[in-house]
């Protein structure tokens, strides 16, 4: 820069646009920087969004692919979705499933979050590399793993449970042939897959609170719980908020997980509404009611969410 | 907060648990993947990979199609990259460079799109590259991954940017650069962290991704390497020895990645979701 300066001393302003024609320049530039991306995302996320919506409400199957017309039919699909047998129990086993998942995944985190503050610096770095480590697994190599660990016959997990003699013999057992060991052997999945994120963002968080105020509520004579209520969770709230909205999001759309361990069975129990809406599009060719189904999960979603994102908009003054 | 000695016993032994259940299942699996065959389907599980073999190894890679897959799997991973963070880039300079109509509708829109499931746009997204000609081309599964890694890297290139003084520029344009000039030489450098971390995250969407690239290649030789794991399960039985040893080959370069950028790794996920 003071070469710069030095070789054009007498003009430094030179180069900045004067004009008519030059300020039109520079106030289209940041549109023009902004473009690709605007682009792309209204290609590939906007109208793909309103592309579903219009689908929900048109009869869309394996002839539409063909004819490429589609017919309207109001609110068909929707209507057969939710008069369907199914609906209730989807929407309850993808609420429990959620809220089951969630929770193991924020109870176990937020534990290992106290225990790496609390823990010498050599064992803090041990447990930071195994979480690292688990997180880092591919979500399609730890369900492919997991049809091992808990193979029937050669699974060692299966070993392990019959070698303890509290379960009695599992060497044969099939976890996905019966429907709560199926839930089971997804939660198991999911919830070890999450806790690190989980775990390794609350440290962070816990990092931050300055020893000060556990000395202050020591000296006011407060236990260790009562410190943990009073100033661990008021410093954390924000954070907690923001990793329980991400996994119930993340929770409430697993799909590889249950695909490949179960595909949903046996005989549907352990099928979400994103399963559902799955097997309606791809396995039954009828993708309106897919995309129904789809739309009332993004709907429950939001409104699940609802609460979080009207603070992030509402930050949204100082973006 | 001194603990006393029987305490840090008691949470050293409860770390020390924690421990070993959360990375059984990753020793697990290298463990599994460097056992002879004979020695993966016994009574009683072999608890050390003795003798050593690459034979899993070698069996997995020497399927039909392995350096097929791999080289759809690198290119849709690289170009998804490049081309996610130039144009993040671009996007992150105007949201903090210049203030013009529409910058927070569009901040606002990007925080948005992260709210909607992945999985909602598989129907509308299948549907359109099918009428497309898309299906079964790397190009369609390229401009789904960018779209969807998009809103993370702009989040994350803006908070970078937003650390970089405007002085620095404004000196430069003073000296006479032009504004091209001022975003490669000056910009760019400073936001290399930026750029790793970015695109460490848009590598492991691309490279992880299984349901689209299930959905949308029928074709086998157009599989990812994750559709390709996924189908190593088939009637007659499953290999267990080679499906373990290939999930072992395509996860290790992601644990390489978040053992590499792990101090920067929960500020930038967190980043996609909380202002600055």
């Amino acid at each position: 820069m003071t070469v710069l300066t030095k070789a054009r001393p007498a003009r430094p302003r030179a180069a900045a646009p004067t004009g008519a024609a030059a300020r039109r320049r520079r106030r289209a530039t940041p549109y023009l920087l902004l473009a690709p991306g605007a682009l792309v995302l209204l290609l590939v996320v906007g109208y793909p969004l309103v592309r579903l919506v219009l689908i929900s409400f048109q009869d869309y199957g394996l002839r539409t692919l063909f004819t490429g017309t589609a017919e309207w039919t109001g609110l068909d699909n929707y209507a057969k979705v939710l008069g369907s047998d199914e609906i209730v129990p989807m929407l309850l086993r993808t609420a429990a499933l959620c809220v089951a998942m969630a929770g193991g995944t924020l109870a176990i985190g937020t534990a290992v979050a106290l225990l790496m503050r609390a823990l010498g610096p050599r064992m803090r770095t041990a447990v930071t590399l195994v979480l690292i480590t688990a997180w880092a697994v591919p979500n399609v190599a730890a369900t492919m793993l997991w049809t091992w660990l808990f193979q029937p016959t050669y699974g060692v997990v299966n070993w392990m449970l019959t070698r303890l003699r509290v379960f009695g013999d599992f060497g044969q057992y099939d976890w996905t042939a019966h429907t709560w060991s199926s839930l089971v052997l997804v939660w198991l999945l999911v919830v070890w897959q999450s806790v690190p994120f989980v775990a390794l963002t609350l440290y962070a968080g816990l990092t931050q609170i300055p020893a000060d105020y556990y000395e202050a509520a020591a000296l006011d004579g407060a236990g260790a719980w009562r410190r943990f209520r009073v100033v661990t969770v008021p410093f954390l709230r924000s954070i907690l908020l923001l990793v329980t909205v991400l996994s119930v999001v993340w929770d409430f759309n697993v799909f590889n997980q249950i695909w490949l361990l179960t595909h949903g069975g046996p005989d549907g129990a352990t099928s979400t509404l994103v399963v559902w809406s799955f097997t309606r599009a791809f396995a039954s060719q009828s993708y309106g009611q897919g995309a129904a189904i789809a739309v009332l999960a993004t709907g429950l979603l939001m409104a699940l969410t609802w609460y979080y994102v009207r603070r992030l908009v509402r930050t949204g003054e100082e973006l | 907060m001194k603990r006393s000695r029987p305490a840090r016993i008691a949470l050293n032994a409860a770390a020390a648990a924690f421990c070993a259940v959360w990375i059984f299942p990753v020793y697990w699996m290298v463990n599994s993947a460097f056992k002879p065959a004979g020695d993966m389907l016994t009574a009683t599980p072999r608890f050390l990979p003795f003798p050593l073999t690459l034979g899993n190894f070698a069996g997995a890679v020497g399927k039909p199609h392995f350096p097929a897959y791999l080289a759809n799997s690198l290119i849709v991973t690289g170009v998804v990259v490049a081309v996610a963070i130039a144009v993040a880039f671009l996007a992150a300079v105007a949201l903090t460079r210049f203030t013009f109509p529409g910058r927070r509708g569009f901040l606002i829109g990007v925080l948005a799109v992260q709210m909607i499931p992945g999985p909602a746009l598989l129907i509308p997204l299948f549907l359109s590259l099918k009428s497309l000609d898309l299906l079964d081309t790397l190009l369609g599964l390229i401009v789904t991954y960018t779209a969807f890694v998009l809103p993370l890297t702009i989040w994350v290139m803006r908070g970078f940017l937003h650390g970089v003084p405007k002085e620095l520029e404004e000196a430069a344009m003073v000296d006479g650069a032009g504004q091209l000039t001022v975003m490669r030489t000056i910009l760019l450098p400073l936001v290399t962290p930026g750029i790793i971390a970015a695109s460490v995250f848009s590598f492991i969407v691309a490279w992880n991704d299984y349901l689209y690239a299930y959905v949308m290649m029928k074709d086998q030789s157009r599989y990812t390497l994750p559709v390709w794991l996924a189908s190593f399960s088939t009637n007659l039985g499953t290999d267990y020895g080679g499906l373990i040893a290939g999930s072992t080959l395509f996860a290790l370069p992601v644990v390489a990645f978040f053992m590499i950028i792990q101090r920067r790794l929960v500020a930038g996920m967190t980043a996609g979701a909380v202002k600055g």
